[in-house]
């Protein structure tokens, strides 16, 4: 069972994303949304074997780009993904 | 697809406008809101005293906007919101209040309701947080 891993807060303010990274399946994706997409900044390579998803406003408004091993989705494509995977989990 | 989508964060928290985008792009993708909870402090989202400033984002107004034009079913958690002042008719009178701040479309009732919407849903989508 595949599960899309939805993050907001900022790694740099607590634990969630390294909590997630450990218990992160072979199938399941993360999505960064909101202060989350600084994670994409990180010089660590954690991420990069990693499906990893970003909200696209929130790169914008962070003025972040998109690393080659990400992919920037809007909101039609973040509805699409929570179809595709079997759950959404949110770290809220 | 039929979703449930559960708000945890009130009106002013980017985490609500993402839940209402995320609702628009669902049912503009055809597919089905079964039910949307609002619980902890997203009750705040369906308050109808917030007064936004006028260089911002109304998420309350969008959110009641959204919910009635779409006929949803807008269900608050009657726990969360009488422990944060969100009270309808019916509980600013048997509580002795002096102020109702919470009308249609929103509907109080109890955490069945989440765990109904779940049951008969797809997808349970949750925001909160930042």
């Amino acid at each position: 069972m595949s599960t899309l891993h939805v993050l907001s807060h900022s790694p740099f303010s607590d634990t969630r994303l390294d909590s997630c990274l450990r218990i992160l399946g072979r199938g399941d994706a993360l999505l960064l949304c909101g202060d989350a997409v600084y994670a994409l900044q990180q010089q660590s390579s954690t991420l990069e074997d990693k499906t990893v998803f970003a909200l696209e406003e929130d790169l914008q408004a962070r003025n972040i780009e998109c690393p080659q091993w990400a992919v920037a989705i809007d909101y039609p494509a973040f509805v699409d993904l929570s179809i595709q995977y079997d759950k959404v989990n949110s770290w809220l | 697809m039929k979703f449930a989508i559960a708000l945890y964060s009130a009106a002013h928290a980017p985490s609500s406008r993402r839940a209402l985008r995320f609702a628009e792009a669902a049912l503009a993708g055809g597919h089905e809101i079964v039910r949307l909870f609002f619980y902890q402090d997203g009750v705040h989202s369906a308050s109808s005293n917030i007064v936004t400033p006028q260089d911002e984002q109304d998420l309350a107004q969008q959110w009641s906007t959204f919910v009635s034009n779409n006929q949803l079913d807008g269900v608050v958690c009657i726990a969360a919101a009488l422990r944060r002042g969100v009270l309808n008719n019916d509980e600013a009178a048997r509580y002795q209040r002096p102020a109702v701040n919470l009308q249609a479309p929103w509907e109080l009732s109890g955490l069945g309701q989440l765990h109904d919407a779940i049951q008969s849903a797809d997808r349970l989508i949750c925001f909160g947080g930042p």
